[in-house]
């Protein structure tokens, strides 16, 4: 379970003190599929990079899977991402010169693991995303979904409580993204949490629940279940 | 360790890698070189002379005046010089260890021509040469006041002794040369001079000779119109000699220039010059090299944290501490340099092979091989240092962000 409560960033510089989130709270709960939508700068990357332990913030409480995030230091929150969270990036971020057996690798090796056990893994990992003939392949030998689908593989292969993906189909043509939502929401039907930062108003719709940040303040999009239909209800994203 | 993945990173990007690694092999092959022929050299400078250096001094002088007489004056001013406090001995001779000036003749163990000769220094001198210079006299005995005459240069005839340096008995008895007192060798073919003692060491005058420790006196004092003296002081009383004997055999008489007054130490400085500006050059040379080679690696290496600073931010972001991160880089040009330093050894020999055949240079001892790829590692981890550190502190934010 991800719970924020309060959470606050300040990005300050000599002259300027910008708030990219203010009194941020969020709940997610296992199994959870959260799309983050908002204009540009409203604070959803901040968010996500927060909520991935990729930045710290400046004020506020989070617990991830019931760690207090502010606790960690450097090398346990290094450790905390390697085996609790998958990221997915818009630009995939694959390393060019690696094939997709080795990036695939690239996290489980910070794991410290076997080699049989993440040969296993990463096998397992491309099986899933329908990628296990094309290990060899240089990411540069790949259509950009296909690259996505590696960088999911990737993520998936440390098997994460919380798949963290931002703008996971922002490069990509509608038919790929579609594929690679498709997937996304396989993976997030076998239990594992996704929170999904996204332009599109689409794959927003596609999940269960749509959490909207403006000018660093969260609100939650609630659903209609009496005709299906969206309304937007304006309430704290925390229960 | 990941270092499959590190290797097969690195021969996708060859070109960088390469250039460093080969700049790594030719600057340990320059290096290793170089420390050789400075090591060798400063061994060569450090050789002992044999004598009392820090205790002596040599002046030369040369007799201009119609009524110079050479004989009366060498036996006054050694009279006088000895007479001096603070002077424990003083001889006339034609030369001193590494002056750079001298006479060498060729001795032989059998009489005839056409007999093989070894090489040795002559130093011209009477009974007080081993005092003055200060020399061990291991074997026999010193020359007696009565063996001493007066050699003028058209003289051909040599006396019969000599006293011999252990490396020139070494070199004329190979069977054992402690049994070479007494025995007789031959100079000019046919001259026999019986061989009264034996020095432990005496160097000649010239220190690129390769015969440099086969020295021999002959118990003669010279009458060549000039000459050299040859003043061992007491310890501290040295430099104020050389200003008191000058002035006082300019005094005691005027028909002849006293000059180049000079102590051993001097001496062997002057004597070393060449090596030791050599050595500067081949130091300067060295730490250019190794500086440039090291600024090449923070070159290859900041280039490259620069250039995947997004591939780092992802790293983190998937999981690897600073740690890891510094790691990588230090593996890397752990694998580039090892490359350069196994290239580095077969060139540093290949190099001291042609050094040897062509400058008859000694072969490189082995341990300057593994210490120069050492060095090199040691070097290329230092100069990876920072950029690995740099790279460390990118965050893993940057995955997210459009760098």
């Amino acid at each position: 379970m991800l719970v924020m409560n309060n959470i606050q960033k300040v990005f300050r510089t000599e002259q300027v003190e910008t708030h990219a989130l203010r009194d941020f709270s969020l709940k997610v709960e296992e199994g959870d599929f959260v799309a983050v939508t908002g204009p540009s700068g409203s604070g959803k990357t901040t968010f996500l990079n927060i909520a991935g332990l990729l930045e710290t913030f400046s004020d506020g409480q989070y617990h991830l899977d019931g760690i207090d995030v502010r606790s960690l230091n450097d090398n346990q929150r290094s450790r905390v991402r390697n085996e609790k969270i998958g990221f997915i990036f818009q630009s995939f971020n694959l390393i060019p010169d690696l094939n997709l057996f080795d990036n695939v690798d690239v996290p489980l090796r910070y794991r410290k693991m076997s080699s049989s056990d993440r040969k296993q893994r990463i096998e397992q990992a491309l099986e899933t995303v329908g990628l296990a003939s094309r290990m060899k392949h240089l990411p540069a030998q790949l259509s950009g979904g296909q690259q996505q689908r590696v960088a999911i593989a990737r993520a998936l292969a440390g098997s994460p409580r919380f798949l963290l993906a931002d703008e996971p189909t922002g490069n990509l043509d509608s038919s790929m993204a579609e594929s690679v939502m498709q997937l996304l929401e396989d993976i997030n039907a076998n239990g594992t949490t996704i929170i999904m930062v996204t332009h599109d108003p689409k794959l927003a719709a596609r999940t269960p629940r749509n959490i909207f940040v403006k000018d660093g303040v969260v609100t939650e999009k609630k659903r209609s279940s009496m005709d299906g239909t969206d309304s937007l209800i304006m309430q704290p994203a925390i229960a | 360790m990941e270092l499959k993945p590190i290797l097969s990173a690195l021969l996708r990007n060859k070109t960088g890698a390469i250039l460093i690694a080969a700049q790594i092999a030719l600057t340990m092959t320059i290096i290793v070189n170089s420390v050789f022929m400075i090591m060798e050299r400063r061994g060569d400078m450090d050789r002992p002379s044999g004598t009392d250096e820090a205790n002596i001094f040599v002046l030369s002088y040369t007799g201009f005046a119609s009524d110079f007489n050479e004989q009366t004056q060498i036996v006054e001013d050694l009279d006088y010089i000895r007479s001096l406090p603070g002077v424990i001995d003083a001889i006339q001779s034609n030369s001193a260890p590494l002056i750079g000036g001298g006479w060498s003749m060729s001795l032989a163990t059998e009489e005839g021509p056409d007999k093989n000769g070894t090489g040795t220094a002559i130093y011209f001198a009477d009974d007080h040469a081993v005092n003055t210079f200060g020399l061990n006299l291991i074997q026999g005995r010193d020359f007696n006041p009565e063996d001493i005459t007066w050699r003028n240069r058209t003289d051909t005839n040599w006396p019969g002794q000599a006293i011999l340096t252990k490396a020139l008995a070494e070199n004329l008895f190979k069977e054992d040369w402690r049994n070479a007192v007494g025995k007789t060798v031959y100079i000019s073919e046919t001259q026999p001079i019986n061989i009264i003692g034996i020095i432990e060491t005496m160097q000649a005058p010239w220190n690129g000779w390769n015969g440099l420790e086969r020295s021999m006196l002959v118990p003669q004092q010279t009458l060549f119109g000039g000459g050299r003296i040859i003043i061992r002081a007491e310890p501290g009383e040295r430099d104020r000699l050389m200003t008191d004997i000058e002035n006082g055999l300019m005094q005691n008489y005027k028909g002849r220039l006293v000059r180049n007054v000079r102590s051993m130490e001097e001496i062997r400085e002057i004597s070393y010059q060449s090596h030791k500006g050599t050595n500067t050059i081949l130091l300067v040379l060295i730490t250019a090299l190794t500086i440039v080679t090291a600024l090449g690696i923070v070159g290859l290496a900041s280039f490259s944290v620069n250039r995947r600073k997004k591939q780092i931010g992802t790293r983190r972001a998937l999981g690897a501490t600073k740690f890891d991160i510094l790691r990588y880089f230090l593996v890397e040009n752990f694998l580039i340099s090892s490359v350069g330093v196994v290239f580095g050894a077969l060139f540093t020999v290949g190099l001291n092979m042609l050094l040897v055949s062509t400058l008859d240079l000694p072969s490189i001892s082995w341990y300057y091989v593994p210490s120069g790829m050492i060095l090199l590692w040691c070097i290329g981890l230092a100069a990876v240092y920072g950029p690995a550190k740099k790279a460390c502190q990118i965050s893993p934010a940057t995955a997210t962000r459009s760098v």
